[in-house]
């Protein structure tokens, strides 16, 4: 369990020296305004600052890193997987096995961390894991039947979030979940998480160009799978 | 008609849609990931969000006090919270479901004086300045001659300590005047202040008309008393007893003596 994160955190190393290369502004996005520039900056001043404390004081940087990026992890695995409950579960476990990754570095590897994608990978990661150990052995889903009757009422999105969602964008929820898996995590940390092309071929392990391909296919399919919905909508109303 | 409707729904419409899909995750997520983890609780805040007449506030807190307050009326949002709460205390305040013990108590009452508040960060005179401003009761006003009367301080250094004032509300620096009555709401926009004053009883129409007037003390021409005019014993003083003083020494000369629970400043 442990190795997939202490495996994540060496790809992230190896692919820091590249990140830098091509952060430059203009390149991660597509256009990008002085505002996005603004705040990439700050974002980066940001970041330099949680490694710095990561490499200081563990304890204090964890925290810092749990209050800075808990957002970020918790929307990209409510997205990914489709389900609060499941989205909390891997959401803890990918926190907890950057922690234990963490204990494990040296102050020196802590500081040239990109806390970000770093956290991502695992989050992916753990979510990949999940999905395999679901496919492979359904029985494990099963819960003794206590559990089962907590988790009754919790599969799938509740009347809040019924309530908070408009019905287009529930739909497109529903739709985002028939991507491959590929797909579906380039897209949702490009434009949910607001990651830049570099930061997410990062996190998928690959060039930056696949990862905007992978982006920009992952829209395409979604369109797709949205104008086939309507046009039936249209056809069962009339 | 169908293809210029695809056409009208163009790449940014998808993504913008998509960026609005972003959801808050459960309250006590990061609690949670900080007490499997095994993070001491002593090393970070948590903080919730709790309502009030002046808006929503943010209150953070450790486990053994009151670390900081804001009201969110401002525009300020709950990670701009976290991160000024970060630079002026270099501790992370978490989210949490959970307020500290007595804070909503201690909200609707008014009464927040016996809260644990850290003011460790601060100057002695600092300290000695909002402590004293705790000690102003809910529903009444103090002019800043009162709060450097109190906390031994000279009356210069009150304003400036009061806009550096950590727990907005919970150290109620919306009590105090200036020296002419009018109140001084260094901290924070005037409208919540008249909002917090409101939600205490305190009539905005009456102390302006009192200020206008010029009457600082209200005696009792049966006792013989003259107290502050939002003091809880002048509010029972019956309007045909009511007698209005400017200064202190004016009510001196007449034959009154200073009430002993508001202590009006004599000199």
């Amino acid at each position: 369990m442990h190795h997939a994160a202490v495996i994540a955190g060496r790809r992230a190393l190896l692919t820091v020296g590249m990140w830098q290369e091509s952060a430059s502004p203009g390149v991660g996005g597509a256009t990008l305004s002085p505002e996005t520039v603004f705040l990439s900056v700050m974002d980066e001043k940001a970041e330099r600052q949680l490694t710095e404390l990561l490499a200081v004081d563990l304890d204090d940087g964890f925290t810092e890193l749990v209050r800075v990026h808990e957002r970020a992890v918790y929307a990209f695995l409510l997205r990914v997987t489709g389900s609060a409950t499941e989205a909390d579960d891997l959401g803890q476990d990918a926190f907890l096995r950057a922690y234990t990754a963490l204990c494990g570095y040296a102050p020196q590897r802590r500081r040239e961390l990109k806390p970000r994608a770093w956290l991502m990978t695992i989050a992916a990661n753990v979510w990949r894991n999940h999905v395999r150990t679901c496919t492979r052995r359904p029985t494990a889903a099963w819960m003794p039947v206590e559990d089962a009757l907590d988790a009754w009422t919790d599969d799938g999105p509740g009347p809040a979030e019924h309530a908070a969602l408009a019905d287009d964008q529930r739909r497109l929820v529903a739709v985002l979940l028939e991507l491959p898996q590929h797909h579906r995590i380039a897209v949702v940390l490009r434009h949910m998480v607001g990651m830049s092309y570099a930061e997410v071929a990062e996190v998928q392990g690959c060039a930056v160009g696949t990862a905007k391909a992978q982006v920009s296919r992952g829209l395409s399919r979604l369109r797709r799978l949205l104008d086939s919905e309507t046009s039936e909508l249209k056809e069962v109303t009339t | 008609m169908k293809p210029t409707d695809s056409e009208a729904m163009p790449p940014r419409d998808l993504i913008s849609d998509l960026t609005r899909l972003v959801a808050e995750p459960p309250q006590d997520f990061a609690t949670r990931v900080l007490q499997r983890a095994g993070i001491p609780r002593e090393r970070y805040d948590t903080y919730v969000r709790l309502d009030t007449p002046g808006g929503g506030l943010f209150v953070a807190a450790g486990p053994q006090a009151v670390t900081g307050s804001a009201l969110d009326s401002a525009g300020l949002t709950a990670t701009a919270f976290e991160a000024l709460h970060r630079e002026r205390t270099h501790r992370s305040a978490v989210r949490s479901g959970k307020p500290f013990p007595g804070v909503v108590t201690a909200l609707r009452t008014g009464r927040a004086r016996r809260l644990p508040i850290d003011l460790s960060g601060f100057t002695p005179v600092e300290q000695a300045v909002l402590e004293a401003v705790r000690a102003v009761p809910a529903g009444q006003l103090r002019p800043i001659s009162w709060i450097a009367r109190e906390a031994a301080v000279p009356a210069e250094v009150v304003a400036g300590a009061l806009a550096m004032n950590p727990s907005a509300v919970l150290i109620p620096c919306h009590r105090v005047t200036y020296d002419n009555g009018a109140p001084c709401d260094s901290g924070f926009l005037p409208e919540l202040g008249d909002a917090l004053r409101a939600a205490e009883g305190i009539d905005r129409g009456k102390t302006e008309e009192r200020r206008s007037q010029g009457v600082m003390f209200l005696g009792s021409d049966t006792t013989r008393i003259y107290c502050h005019p939002t003091c809880a014993h002048a509010r029972r003083i019956t309007p045909p007893h009511q007698v209005p003083f400017r200064t202190a020494r004016e009510a001196g000369r007449a034959g009154y003596r200073a009430c002993k629970s508001c202590r009006p400043v004599t000199v």
